[in-house]
């Protein structure tokens, strides 16, 4: 337990929260489990701070410690390994409200069925702001690994969503270029 | 050739050999620190948005009380 902690590096754990929960719930897919990490991970980095040092990545600490144990759990849990992976997806169909946007739904699904692994890499890089190296020191691996999860997570999603732009008919483009259009300088009044 | 060089000779190739089977997971070898060739740069950044949205909608949702609460009661029973 920390003597005292300091009101700035309190309120620095305070602003991580919002993004603690989002990692969680890309990882676990259950909103309440992911709540519970965040709970875990929170009282584990307080009663850890001594070991944290001021000045460094809080945010990169504290995604450490949230998918260690996130992992560290699930391979305790290994034999309901299948079950946990059923219930993220029907947990996920199962909040239509969350997005009503429909290619959103469309695409968490997509984003839902990648492997832990890709799905970690894209989110902590993707969304979450961390750079390569970053992201591969949270994930324990080389960089190289996760730019290889990265590109495979976008290729799995582009396929999925039939976005390959490569290799597709140009129909199964439509979705993706009303979406590119919407980065036009001038985009058409609706 | 020297008994010396030939030993590093050897090591060296040793290291070639596990520079080429140090691959990344499943054998995809990516070029280091390039953008992903294989998908183009517009493609990347309409996905990039669409994670970016997942993710925001739940960071920029309100954050629960009972988890504020933990660190308050952390915080008080540190002043003990």
């Amino acid at each position: 337990m920390p003597e005292t902690v300091s009101p700035g590096l309190k309120d620095a754990l305070v602003a991580q929260i919002g993004s603690l929960r989002a990692f969680a719930v890309s990882l676990c897919g259950d909103r309440e489990r992911a709540d519970d990490l965040v709970q875990e991970t929170l009282y584990k980095a307080w009663n850890n701070l001594s070991s944290f040092q001021e000045g460094t990545n809080l945010k990169a600490w504290l995604f450490t410690i949230l998918r260690n144990t996130y992992f560290s759990e699930r391979r305790k849990k290994k034999r309901e390994v299948e079950d946990v992976d059923g219930a993220y997806a029907a947990k996920l169909s199962s909040s239509p409200e969350q997005h009503g946007h429909m290619d959103m739904r469309d695409f968490e699904e997509a984003l839902s069925e990648l492997p832990d692994d890709q799905r970690e890499a894209l989110v902590l890089v993707g969304a979450a702001g961390f750079s390569y190296e970053e992201a591969a020191e949270i994930s324990g691996c080389a960089v190289g690994t996760i730019k290889s999860r990265v590109n495979r997570a976008r290729r799995c999603i582009a396929e999925s969503l039939n976005l390959d732009a490569d290799e597709h008919d140009p129909a199964d483009l439509v979705g993706a270029e009303s979406e590119l259009r919407l980065e036009a300088p001038n985009p058409p009044a609706r | 050739m020297t008994e010396d060089d030939k030993d590093k000779a050897q090591r060296r190739m040793a290291v070639d050999a596990s520079k080429s089977t140090q691959r990344p997971d499943d054998g995809i070898v990516e070029p280091a620190g390039k953008p992903d060739a294989s998908m183009s740069p517009a493609l990347q950044a309409h996905i990039g948005r669409q994670v970016r949205a997942v993710f925001d909608s739940v960071a920029e949702e309100s954050v629960p009380e009972h988890l504020l609460r933990l660190l308050k009661d952390l915080d008080d029973s540190g002043d003990k």
